[in-house]
């Protein structure tokens, strides 16, 4: 059982191959402006090196955001391509769930993510009951500290971006292995309804509500 | 040689389209998913709300598209996509889809330019003759182009500020008609006499035209009859804006058309539809003993099957991509 794994929701590309629980081959890229460009030849190269057709994957791990709108449609519009043409069955995961699942020993992890103008999408995960006792959110830095403040046990930030902030801060490195275990039981979505989760509607879509309900 | 089938991919704005074409001039299947409801709460297109939805359908409309023609992934020669220029997040995601396609099915990628895709919207009506002068005019867009042979272009000039287009629906807002603003002025115009005096924008011998000074000009016009309590009627300022478009888009195109001696003229791009500019061309052509044709109205705005109809010469002409093919916002013809 081969899954292919894809995540382009930062400015990294996040893409593995693994057969059942072994990782084949990964590759983990800070790609910034190129992801249009490297994300597919990237994945081609990466089947290329190790003799695999794309016919071969049987399922499709795609990660659908929050983080950058763009980066996230690249990869999820790849995805669900290659899911709808080749009919292989696809599950989505989000990237703050992919970020939660590192191996760190504290008590809280905060996947985070910047969304700018002090603001972020984050999530707090409690590992030792392995739940998320914050579910994923677009909320400013301020309130997140206020509910951090609060909790009882070690706290670590998860970001590639810069976070400000007192708690310690350590760079996401995903766990490819725990990431396509986490999603095992998830049940695959109809490829034509993958769609980005963005935590957040657009600048004109938020004054457009504002001002019908002056 | 053999026919060839060619499935198209346009997002390069707000709508969603999957065409095939074959050998460049015959529309087997097309799907247009417009969005223009949704931007119309706007007064424009949002770029961001735009990428959403084009990632939502997608594949829908592909596979929409295979199903109308009856037809498999294995019956199609070659992907086509518009790749600029455009809104750079919209076109990303007929971009991707396109490259997964062609990669995944091993078939020829054809990189198309958006505006060589609505000049051989006339491809599909009618078979184009060689030389022609090409005026694209739509909601992003005011270019002549010279074509001495097939895809073969040469740009005259184009606008230096607003598109045509985008200043329709500039004035259709301050007169307060809503959006889009060509086809209700076009209406509106119809009805009203020339009263207002409006400056000709660029009135010189380029092939350049610029729009935002006349829009100016009529904001001002608005406001000033505002302040002084003057009613403006919106029937006579739309009749004295058209007038004034069509007499600078007409002036400048045949000016083109003698200049390279060419009788062959297409008007293509949305605002191709605008009677009134039509109307006028047409005119202006019998009188100087030149051809005149334009797509069919369906094919004037945005649609894959014009992207299918370039691929097909583009193709000819040895354009082809790989997987590399990156989308750019802002690109030149050539």
């Amino acid at each position: 059982m081969k899954t292919l794994y894809l995540d382009t929701s930062s400015s990294f590309l996040y893409c593995a191959i693994l057969e059942d629980d072994n990782i084949i081959a990964t590759v983990s890229e800070k790609l910034g402006n190129s992801l249009s460009i490297l994300t597919l030849p990237k994945i081609e190269e990466l089947l290329n090196n190790n003799n695999i057709n794309i016919e071969e994957i049987n399922k499709i791990v795609a990660c659908n955001g929050p983080g950058s709108f763009t980066g996230i449609r690249i990869g999820l519009t790849i995805a669900k391509t290659i899911s709808w043409a080749k009919k292989i069955p696809i599950v989505l995961i989000s990237s703050l769930e992919a970020m939660a699942l590192s191996s760190l020993s504290y008590d809280y992890v905060v996947p985070s993510i910047d969304a700018r103008r002090n603001y972020v999408y984050a999530s707090v995960f409690d590992k030792k009951n392995n739940s998320f006792i914050m579910n994923e959110k677009y909320v400013s830095l301020d309130t997140l500290e206020i509910v951090l403040d609060n909790l009882d046990g070690s706290i670590c930030y998860i970001s590639n971006d810069d976070i400000k902030t007192d708690y310690d801060l350590q760079p996401y490195i995903p766990d490819f292995k725990r990431i396509i275990e986490f999603v095992k039981d998830r049940e695959p979505v109809n490829p034509h309804l993958v769609d980005a989760n963005y935590l957040k509607i657009t600048e004109a879509e938020e004054n457009f509500l504002k001002s019908s309900n002056d | 040689m053999k026919d060839m089938y060619i499935l198209a991919i346009e997002t390069s704005c707000d709508e969603t389209s999957c065409s095939i074409v074959k050998n460049g001039s015959i529309d087997v299947a097309t799907i247009i998913l417009s969005q223009i409801d949704i931007h119309t709460n706007f007064g424009g297109v949002v770029p961001e709300i735009a990428s959403r939805h084009h990632l939502k359908n997608i594949t829908m409309v592909i596979e929409g598209c295979l199903d109308k023609a009856k037809m498999k992934m294995d019956d199609i020669d070659a992907f086509a996509v518009t790749y600029g220029p455009g809104l750079i997040g919209s076109l990303l995601v007929g971009v991707e889809a396109a490259k997964t396609l062609a990669y995944i099915y091993k078939k020829p990628l054809i990189p198309v330019h958006h505006i060589a895709g609505h000049i051989y919207a006339n491809n599909i009506t009618k078979k184009m003759v060689y030389p022609l002068i090409a005026l694209v005019v739509s909601g992003g867009h005011t270019e002549l182009i010279y074509m001495k042979g097939e895809y073969e272009f040469e740009r005259l000039g184009g606008t230096l500020d607003d598109a045509v287009g985008e200043s329709y629906d500039k004035v259709a807002r301050v007169i307060g008609v809503g959006y889009p603003g060509g086809p209700v002025i076009d209406k509106m115009a119809k009805m009203g006499t020339h009263e207002y005096n409006l400056p000709i924008p660029l009135n010189d011998s380029s092939y350049n035209f610029s729009f935002s000074g006349l829009k100016s000009a009529v904001i001002n016009l608005s406001h000033n009859c505002n302040q002084r309590g003057i009613e403006l009627n919106k029937e006579n300022l739309a009749t004295s804006f058209q007038d004034v478009v069509v007499e600078t888009i007409v002036k400048k195109t045949i000016m083109a058309l003698k200049d390279k001696n060419v009788n062959h003229l297409i008007i293509a791009g949305g605002v191709a539809a605008n009677s009134g500019i039509r109307e006028e061309l047409k005119k202006e052509c019998e009188k100087n003993n030149i051809y005149c044709s334009y797509p069919d109205l369906k094919y004037c705005t945005d649609n894959a099957t014009m992207i299918g109809a370039a691929a097909y010469f583009a193709y000819k002409k040895g354009y082809t991509a790989n997987s590399y093919l990156n989308a750019n916002s802002n690109i030149d013809l050539v």
